[in-house]
């Protein structure tokens, strides 16, 4: 029988070879080195374990269909430009006080569902042309997007990967508000600015950018076309601050009403050409979901996961955190959830007992969350790079390598000194 | 030209994914046919738990309530398997007390499948197995189904971002298909908060005096080899644990949490008049560390990586080459189960409850599980 690591290394191989020599789909690729890695375990082509593993993202898959409705929904309606040019001649007159304040809005909708995804197919989407017109390149500004997604998706009140790593040491999700805020919130506003700030133009006034802006529907359409992004905030955040008495949609279904809106609010808009248009575009990053699907189901069946984490876990403890710095962000390209629940829970418990672990746990989500930006599942990046309408996304990644050192180096430096920390943020 | 030789690779594909479908489709659909418990002679009455809850009934939540009646009066308890039906001890033993035990005073109530729901399908990106083997006492073979941690998503779906339980706690969306977070459940509810509300009136109903939630936890997991007491069950579980160690057999006492709202050992206790108490086993077959993922895992409990990461202190139970066996997993559970009713005497009420034909650890640990089993009928 061979080893888990040699098993490892046929999948990994054969995924280099379609992916590089035969230039197949990335999903494909991620199908047929998860059946390798299945065959040389002895179990055949496993057509249970492929389809099995695929359904893990179901969900997801859902979203991203449906939320891409939505954008190209608004997109069409004039939503998008009317919002867009209204936040710059707003906030034109303070460059970092307008960086900060679009950070945050894109940051909200990931700090009340959980979902960078969200984040940047939401407020990202409204915020990316306003940051383009002021001068941000459109690579710079997906990877602004991208990070404010992911910053979101830590921060209070609802941080998944922080439950899903409390959950399996029976820790309540309690206490973690102002740990999770100084985790994300210090961070989101120094990258914003040392990403965004010497990228915008110093404004004298409006008009020296009024004709780069997009047009302005408000007059046309008057507050209706608001409507939908009303609608969506409503039903996505209506469960969380009315729980019990608002009903949770979930979020595939929040997404299409609101699109559906969307076409009936603004400019005239064909409802089917966008549904074709956003599943179109959305059909590779559905298909690298099922490979990667896939590939984890088949990891696990071949005892390659528990591997990898034994591994992880077997680092002496001067490499420990270095080792959570690497291996949890890698992990988190299966997803970020993903990450919290195989690694993130073994490594909380290695560190019970020297460390304060609600602190801790609060770091050790923001190495998860970078997870996000890690190919070839990178939802944000590639979220992000659709919201700015960039073809490659790794030219996205790219420009996201510092905020991503950044905060591996604050998740460390939070983790080494959690105890003190949490004197202070631990109430 | 290029338009029809779409057209040609469209149809191939949609074909390929048909007979995918149909293949596959096949293997999920079977789980959902029940494995088969035979009833032993101490069983006097099967109901099912809708007949505490109607609203359950011709749902995939209702599932079988096996009575035991003594000869004399004495205390009522209430056994709980497969809430969670990754962990299959839980499940063996409930069966087995279903299939061997006799009550002598008092009144035993078992329910091998808590969550009947998750039985019928594995979690996706686990690597699961759908069944393990057992040889019967006549050397007939007894199929089990390992199932899922959570209710099927054909039941209940899509999960929130985030769970709110019936008591308040926030939690992971996929949590709100946990049985065991879902208590004291709803009447109007999600379907898995139905079955713990029926839970609930179960206990209720029947006024339990002790309810046991039998579980397993992967062995990185600190609460393992444990029991879990709600704080009115103190006493009892302390005076089991002590019983335990006299018989070599090593099992830590843990208060419930009296902040983690949704799990069974606190709920059923605050909720109602019980004795709540849940027990963990070591089961690496759920756990994160573990190799090869398949039935020998799950039947020998042996793993080399469990054993490296014991070396290196990650562990909270002993691990070696002997790995931890379903037979000692379910010896185990069923030696904690006897200490605990001969105990209830001493507790509440002083009612006694006297059982028999159940196997110690020792006799599960020599047999093996499947020696308690009933012979398999036909279709089995």
């Amino acid at each position: 029988m061979l080893s888990e690591g040699l098993i490892f290394a046929i999948m990994v191989a054969t995924f280099m070879a379609t992916a590089f020599g035969f230039k197949f789909p990335i999903g494909v690729c991620l199908a047929i080195a998860s059946t390798a890695g299945a065959i040389s375990a002895g179990e055949g082509i496993a057509l249970r374990h492929l389809v099995e593993g695929s359904f893990g993202y179901l969900n997801t898959i859902l979203v991203i269909g449906a939320a891409m409705m939505f954008m190209k929904a608004i997109q069409k309606s004039g939503l998008l430009d009317t919002v867009a040019r209204w936040l710059v001649e707003t906030f034109y007159r303070s460059r970092v006080l307008l960086l900060v304040g679009l950070t945050v809005l894109v940051m909200f909708p990931g700090m009340i569902t959980g979902s960078s995804t969200a984040s940047v197919l939401t407020a990202g989407a409204l915020v990316a042309p306003v940051l383009m017109a002021l001068g941000v390149p459109r690579k710079r500004t997906a990877a602004m997007i991208a990070m404010a997604g992911i910053y979101g998706m830590l921060a209070p009140p609802v941080n998944i990967p922080a439950m899903i790593i409390g959950g399996g040491i029976d820790m309540p999700y309690v206490g973690f508000g102002l740990p999770l805020l100084f985790a994300t919130l210090p961070l989101a506003i120094a990258v914003s600015v040392i990403l965004g700030l010497p990228h915008m133009k110093r404004l004298t006034g409006i008009d020296d950018i009024r004709d780069e802006l997009p047009e302005s529907y408000h007059k046309t359409y008057g507050l209706r076309l608001y409507v939908p992004f009303i609608v969506l905030v409503v039903l996505m955040t209506g469960p969380n601050i009315l729980p019990g008495r608002f009903p949770d949609l979930g979020m595939p279904l929040v997404f299409l009403i609101s699109a559906v809106v969307a076409c009936l609010t603004g400019r005239p808009t064909n409802m089917w050409r966008i549904a074709r248009e956003a599943v179109h575009d959305s059909l590779p990053v559905m298909g690298i979901l099922m490979g990667v699907g896939m590939f984890i189901q088949v990891m696990t069946l071949t005892g390659v996961r528990g591997w990898v984490v034994a591994n992880a876990l077997g680092m002496p403890k001067a490499l420990l955190y270095v080792a959570m710095a690497i291996s949890m962000p890698a992990f988190g390209a299966v997803s970020a959830f993903g990450s919290s629940s195989v690694l993130g829970v073994p490594f909380i418990l290695a560190l019970l007992g020297t460390h304060n672990e609600i602190v801790a746990t609060a770091a050790l989500t923001l190495l998860a969350g970078l997870g996000d930006l890690v190919p070839p599942t990178a939802l944000a990046g590639i979220f992000a790079a659709q919201v700015v309408d960039e073809k490659n996304y790794f030219t996205v990644l790219r420009e996201c390598v510092i905020p991503f050192v950044l905060t591996a180096v604050w998740a460390v430096i939070i983790l080494r000194w959690s105890t003190p920390l949490a004197r202070i943020l631990v109430r | 030209m290029q338009h029809g030789r779409h057209k040609w690779s469209a149809l191939i594909l949609t074909a390929l994914a048909a007979a995918v479908v149909l293949t596959t489709g096949a293997q999920f659909r079977q789980m959902h046919r029940d494995e088969v418990i035979v009833p032993g002679p101490g069983v006097t009455q099967t109901r099912m738990l809708s007949d505490y809850f109607p609203a359950l009934a011709g749902t995939t939540g209702d599932t079988e309530v096996y009575i035991l009646d003594g000869e004399e009066p004495g205390a009522t308890a209430f056994v709980l398997g497969g809430t969670h039906p990754n962990e299959p001890s839980g499940l063996m033993a409930a069966v087995i007390l279903v299939e061997r035990a006799q009550v002598k005073a008092g009144r035993l109530i078992v329910v091998p499948r808590g969550n009947r729901s998750g039985f019928t399908h594995n979690d996706p990106q686990e690597g699961s197995p759908q069944y393990f083997r057992l040889t019967a006492s006549d050397g007939s073979a007894r199929t089990f189904r390992f199932g899922s941690r959570a209710t099927n998503p054909l039941d209940q779906w899509p999960d929130p971002d985030t769970y709110i339980n019936p008591s308040g706690q926030k939690l992971s969306g996929s949590e709100n298909r946990n049985l065991n977070r879902a208590y004291p459940g709803r009447p109007d509810g999600t379907h898995t908060e139905r079955v713990a509300y029926a839970i609930m009136e179960l206990i209720r109903e029947e006024n339990a005096d002790v309810s046991v939630d039998l579980h397993e936890a992967s062995p990185e997991y600190p609460v393992i080899h444990a029991i879990v007491a709600h704080e009115g069950a103190e006493d009892l579980a302390a005076m089991t644990v002590m019983d335990l160690d006299m018989e070599d057999i090593r099992m830590r006492l843990e208060k419930s949490p009296p902040t983690f709202y949704g799990l069974s050992h606190r709920e059923w206790g605050d909720y109602s008049d019980t004795m709540a108490v849940l027990m963990e086993t070591a089961n690496p077959s759920q756990g994160r560390l573990r190799g090869r993922t398949d039935e020998a895992l799950v039947l020998t409990g042996q793993d080399a990586l469990y054993v490296r990461a014991a070396e290196l202190g990650r562990l909270y139970v002993p691990y070696d080459d002997e790995g931890h066996p379903l037979e000692e997993r379910v010896g185990r559970h069923l030696s904690s189960l006897a200490a605990l009713f001969r105990n209830m005497e001493f507790v509440g009420d002083g009612e006694p409850f006297v059982i028999e034909e159940v196997p110690s650890f020792d006799e599960v640990m020599a047999n093996g599980v499947g020696y308690y089993l009933n012979p398999a009928p036909a279709r089995d």
